[in-house]
């Protein structure tokens, strides 16, 4: 893997829509239309989609319509979409933008169906159960992308990397830390966040300790594992060909307030906006958390991915994926912060740090 | 129509507008509905506020809304205060709701002139209500 800076092509940043009690699946009416919501999924989108989709689009067919409309067109949006015309319906998406035009498609493209999906205590103890119902159900469902042209879903091999043994990552609550999400409306620490992974540990691969032999990075402790990703324009391409060759209609619109969902023809909709959902439902609830990426030209041959510190380069069949995720903050990273412009610095000192990681003789230019 | 049917429509007319009072004409953004001193301000607030994300040229990226063009098919034919209220509420989007409301008019007038709203001689009011009584319409195609 070559890690250079000056071969940054793309540096992206976008707010993950963390809902404190999780995403919002309930069902509303506004005037006579139905609304089922379907937003607030945190930096778990992609992973979750199905699974959540699966869930709106059955609260829709229980009032037995036709024709649903779809308000917003990330993945949370097509992925509904396309569950509602697998299930017979007309489906119209009502959006600002393609999917490729999205937020969504400014995340990372990992499977991380718990990051920043909710805080635990407003989410609740059920939260896991609903959780890990849409984690499941769509890691069934990306399986049906494995292998296909293009690699809309892949697996690569990730290696974790670090000089001390790795231990497992403590998320006990700091009781110096007295404010939380109750008192300030915002969360103050890691242990406020759901970490829901272990529910799911039988069917997502565990992680190998690397022998001395086998590790071929400048790093005394090595872990691998089986990650899956997405690769965007693959996968985005797909969703888009069976949205469109079911019948689907996209109509450019904007919204500036509930009130407006009824002058839409369709009776059910299915509101899947994400953070605009903060604005537009006025759900102050979201809480933007902010991240950013940079990206490398495809490096196929380079076929797996390395991390330490919480930095990351993840080889995807649409780029390198870089990430600078500062471990001190863990997931309080980019937390209230709604600034959605990209800073190159961070990604670059990633690069310079992960380059260190690789045999030091490929290092060499960016080291020195 | 006979006449005594006549009459009871000009009545139930008259009964109708005495209940909802006189229509308030809305006025229409092809009329002059800002001044150029007060665009000229905004232009100054869009370089330091909003230029950062949307642009120097209001063009946006792939990412951010351009601020003209397709700019006008999501916010014309509907009242200049659906405009006015977003910015107040969500913009900018780091800090939403740090702009003043004389400020946000201003910038408001800023992005009507710069979609082709011509200047008049009266200030865009910065009052939400006024505002909802002024649509921005399209420009008519030359």
């Amino acid at each position: 893997m070559r890690l250079s800076p000056d071969q940054l092509i793309d540096v992206k940043c976008c707010i993950r829509p963390l809902r404190a009690a999780g995403p919002n699946l309930d069902v509303e009416h506004v005037g006579d239309r139905l609304v089922v919501h379907n937003y607030g999924h945190g930096g778990s989108g992609w992973s979750l989609s199905w699974g959540s989709a699966e869930i709106a689009v059955g609260k829709a067919l229980s009032v037995l319509p036709e024709r649903v409309a779809v308000v917003g067109c990330g993945i949370v949006g097509l992925t509904s979409a396309i569950m509602a015309q697998r299930a017979g319906l007309q489906v119209t998406i009502y959006a600002k933008e393609l999917i490729p035009r999205t937020r969504s498609f400014r995340a990372s493209g990992s499977f991380t169906p718990s990051s920043r999906v909710a805080l635990a205590g407003p989410a609740g103890p059920q939260f896991g159960d609903r959780w890990e119902q849409m984690a499941r159900f769509s890691w069934k469902m990306f399986r049906t992308y494995l292998g296909l042209p293009g690699a809309p879903v892949d697996f690569g091999d990730s290696y974790g990397l670090s000089d001390a043994p790795v231990e497992p990552r403590s998320r006990a609550a700091d009781p110096a830390i007295t404010d939380n999400y109750e008192t300030s409306g915002l969360p103050r620490q890691n242990a406020e966040f759901a970490h829901l992974d272990d529910r799911i540990r039988d069917i997502v691969p565990r992680s190998v300790v690397l022998s001395r032999e086998e590790n071929p990075f400048a790093a005394a402790h090595v872990q691998r594992s089986s990650h899956m990703f997405f690769n965007f324009p693959a996968y985005a391409n797909a969703l888009l060909d069976e949205f469109f060759s079911r019948s689907g209609r996209f109509v450019m619109r904007n919204f500036n307030s509930p009130r407006e969902l009824t002058e839409l023809p369709e009776k059910v909709i299915i509101h899947a906006t994400g953070y605009a959902a903060r604005d537009l439902w006025q759900d102050r609830t979201i809480i933007p958390v902010r991240g950013q990426t940079g990206w490398l030209v495809p490096q196929p041959e380079a076929n797996y991915s390395i991390r330490s510190g919480n930095m990351s380069a993840i080889s995807k069949g649409d780029g390198i994926v870089l990430m600078n995720n500062n471990p001190d903050l863990g997931d309080m990273l980019g937390v209230g912060d709604s600034t959605e412009i990209p800073t190159r610095a961070p990604i670059e000192g990633a690069m310079a740090s992960l380059a260190r990681r690789l045999a030091p003789a490929l290092s060499q230019d960016v080291s020195a | 129509m006979t006449r005594g049917r006549l009459l009871i429509v000009a009545a139930v007319a008259a009964a109708t507008a005495l209940t909802v009072g006189p229509p308030v004409a809305s006025r229409s953004s092809a009329r002059g509905v800002y001044t150029g001193a007060q665009a000229d301000q905004g232009a100054t607030i869009y370089a330091a506020r909003c230029a950062m994300c949307h642009g120097r040229q209001l063009e946006g990226t792939v990412e951010i809304p351009a601020l003209s063009g397709k700019f006008v098919a999501n916010w014309a034919s509907r009242p200049v205060g659906d405009l006015f209220d977003y910015i107040a509420r969500a913009m900018p989007q780091p800090a939403p709701g740090s702009l003043s409301s004389d400020d946000n008019a201003r910038l408001v007038a800023f992005l009507l002139r710069a979609n082709g709203a011509p200047a008049g001689n009266q200030a865009l009011p910065a009052d939400r209500q006024a505002l909802r009584r002024i649509d921005f319409d399209t420009v008519p195609p030359l």
